[in-house]
């Protein structure tokens, strides 16, 4: 049993791109819940002062495990994520 | 097959098409084939009404598909392969680095409000403060990869390049004046805190990917702006090519040359809203009808922003400093007009 937080970087509105990334992330989710791997999805306001300094995140969509940026400014496909959560700590 | 032979094949496949369409550009080039519709407003008359946005399109996208499959390509990988994380490395660390990254990288940012805002607020957040953020904001629609070679390929690249230029120093100038005013300086002190943002930080940790996966991610973001902007495109086109068959020569001739001109040139080009790429083709359907040079360049100065992008940047930073810059804009849209005018005799 193991949890993995994943973050999801984008504008508030959210525009297509960000909204693609957090489906993807959704869908592995899904796919991992059977192993036992938990995915905590979350949304983070990238025009938010806090998010800013926090993570020092310039492009969306931007992908952060385990509060860790993994992906900045690009779509990654579901594979890519599932490779990222499992390495996950 | 095992995987590293279908990389490379994949990888092989892609920069062959990149190749291509890089190789169609510069034949066009040396064949000296025009990119540009070839319609002329005369040639307008011989169609019914209904008949012209048709025949508009047809000419325009017959000769000008070479240019807009360029111009999405290599929006796509000048994104993708830009140092992202060199530029989110300096970005904060002083404030001519600060301008320079805002002027400087504004030409690899295409207008989307996914790649604008965040890098706007980063701008504002990390260090460098408003008047960056602000050249970033007035240099990215004006000077982004896909205007500047629309503006080149469709009117002249004498054009484009001073478009860049006169830009360039606008946002400048804005990001500097802004800076210094004391609405400014209050929306840059709410937002800072004065410690050094790095310490705070967490990691970033990029992933490395393959070569033949950053290319795909490359052709899906051009093809996802294709998406986002071609369609605004379209229906532009139409209006221009109704504005081309329909607006008479004498109304242009008379309020779009000489002082008038640089001044109806400057004020319509701000509030009339025109989807990205479409005031390049306007322009030029305009510059035929007879507007002044100087004009053109008063116009295509004017151009505001996305509009979504200009939303959520008025939340932030809030009305005094967005009056401020649009009335800076515009007074710099004017005087470059005129100045251009003056200098090579087109006003």
């Amino acid at each position: 049993m193991k949890t993995v937080k994943a973050k999801v970087f984008g504008p508030d509105p959210p525009c297509y791109r960000c909204t693609a990334v957090k489906e993807n992330v959704q869908k592995v989710a899904e796919k991992l819940k059977n192993e036992g791997i938990t995915v905590e999805i979350e949304r983070a306001n990238i025009a938010s002062r806090e998010v800013v300094k926090k993570y020092g995140v310039l492009f969306s969509p931007a992908l952060a495990v385990n509060d860790a940026v993994k992906i900045m400014g690009r779509i990654p496909t579901e594979e890519e994520i599932e490779r990222l959560i499992r390495a996950a700590e | 097959m095992d995987e590293k032979l279908t990389r490379q094949i994949r990888t092989a496949l892609l920069l062959a098409f990149v190749f291509i369409v890089v190789g169609l550009l510069v034949y066009s080039r040396i064949m000296a084939y025009s990119l540009a519709p070839t319609m002329k407003p005369a040639d307008f008359s011989k169609y019914a009404w209904y008949e012209i946005p048709f025949y508009y399109l047809l000419d325009y996208f017959s000769h000008g598909w070479i240019c807009l499959l360029f111009a999405f390509v290599a929006a796509g990988l000048v994104y993708e392969f830009m140092p992202k994380q060199m530029i989110n490395k300096y970005m904060g660390s002083s404030k001519v680095t600060g301008y320079a990254l805002g002027a400087g990288f504004a030409p690899f940012f295409t207008v989307c409000s996914c790649t604008m805002v965040p890098l706007f607020t980063g701008i504002l957040y990390t260090g460098a403060g408003i008047g960056p953020a602000i050249t970033f904001l007035l240099m990215a629609p004006a000077a982004n990869i896909l205007t500047i070679l629309m503006t080149g390929e469709l009117i002249s690249w004498e054009i484009a390049l001073v478009r860049v230029i006169v830009s360039l120093v606008t946002a400048v100038v804005a990001g500097v004046v802004i800076s210094k005013t004391p609405w400014g300086k209050a929306i840059e002190k709410e937002h800072q805190t004065g410690q050094n943002p790095s310490a705070t930080q967490q990691t970033v940790e990029i992933v490395k990917l393959p070569l033949d996966d950053r290319l795909i991610s490359a052709l899906r973001f051009g093809a996802y702006l294709v998406k986002q902007i071609l369609p605004y495109f379209l229906l532009g086109l139409v209006a221009v090519s109704y504005v081309s068959a329909y607006m008479p020569e004498e109304i242009v001739e008379r309020y779009l040359t000489g002082t008038i001109g640089v001044l109806v040139a400057s004020v319509i080009g701000g509030p009339l809203y025109t989807p990205t790429l479409v005031e390049v083709v306007l322009g030029r359907s305009l510059l035929q009808l007879g507007m002044s040079k100087a004009a053109l360049l008063s116009w295509l100065m004017g151009q505001p922003y996305d509009v979504a992008n200009a939303l959520a940047v008025s939340r932030i930073v809030r009305w005094k400093v967005v009056l401020t810059y649009v009335l800076i804009a515009w007074a710099c849209s004017v005087s470059f007009g005129l100045l251009y005018g003056v200098l090579t005799g087109s006003l």
